[in-house]
């Protein structure tokens, strides 16, 4: 029995190599094999603070540290109370605003997941992930 | 012909589900498999060179899986892979949770981002429970 599975689960894990080979050879000349592709829509803390006003700072870390400290005038966004909080954000919004989302720090992801729901879901233009999040932004004050 | 007892029924009907679910999520994620490479990426295990081959295998793994259970051919095979997929997830997930790693689960591509990560955790233990049920009553097996 003990040999049958091996086999069964050798037959599968090879099975999944056919098309995983295909898709592969299909993207060898667009997806980046060796490090991950550079994010063209992050800023830095000195970039975006000297854009001044026309920016609408997106907060996507939980409620607690938010309510502890936040970028003057920020909006707190996240993906579990998206739809309680997307109005007040499209509100402040307007198309000559610079949105600039922030987490907790350069490793965490809620900040780059809410950008790419802005920019695909609600189609929002010039989304921007803050680079370093919040403690990069504490770091600089 | 024959009809199944009952707690065969009960085996299939949730080898089609846990199947299923193994599909959709295979396919959503071979949809977009840079994406995926970025949600592997962004729980820092690996380096992105290797998350990024993981990337493009993995959908199509949960993919033969999927159907292997949904049609019941290979099955002990389908799901001793299937419950270490689930493991790895989990584990993977609470790796990320300790190390104060702020994730999305990426479990189910562009389509999970509806979902907390509760329901993402909630959902990956109610299939490796069934996968661990399923394996516990499974028949003896034929390499088919």
């Amino acid at each position: 029995m003990g040999r049958v599975l091996v086999r069964q689960v050798l037959f599968l894990l090879g099975l999944a190599f056919l098309p995983a080979i295909g898709q592969a050879l299909y993207y060898r000349g667009t997806a980046s094999w060796q490090q991950r592709p550079v994010d063209s829509a992050a800023v830095s803390v000195e970039e975006a603070k000297n854009w001044g006003g026309a920016v609408l700072w997106v907060d996507a870390r939980a409620e607690e540290p938010f309510a502890k400290a936040h970028v003057p005038g920020a909006l707190r966004l996240d993906e579990d109370g998206w739809d309680t909080l997307l109005p007040s954000v499209l509100a402040a919004w307007s198309p000559e605003r610079k949105v600039v989302v922030y987490c907790s720090r350069e490793t965490c992801n809620a900040s780059h997941a809410v950008a790419e729901r802005l920019r695909h879901e609600v189609q929002l233009k010039n989304i921007y992930v803050l680079q370093g999040g919040w403690e990069e932004w504490e770091n600089k004050k | 012909m024959t009809a199944l007892p009952r707690s065969k029924i009960l085996e299939r009907i949730l080898a089609i589900i846990v199947g299923a679910v193994f599909i959709y999520a295979g396919f959503l994620k071979a949809r977009d498999p840079v994406h995926f490479a970025s949600d592997i990426s962004n729980y820092q295990m690996v380096p992105w060179s290797v998350g990024v081959r993981f990337a493009f295998y993995l959908p199509w793994l949960e993919l033969v899986c999927g159907f292997a259970l949904v049609l019941h051919r290979f099955f002990s095979g389908a799901l001793a892979i299937t419950i270490a997929l689930l493991l790895a997830f989990l584990g993977a997930t609470a790796w990320a949770r300790i190390h104060g790693i702020d994730v999305s689960c990426g479990c189910f591509g562009s389509a999970g981002t509806n979902l907390t990560l509760a329901w993402h955790l909630a959902i990956l233990a109610g299939l490796l429970l069934a996968s661990i049920y399923l394996w516990c009553t499974r028949e003896r097996v034929r390499f088919a």
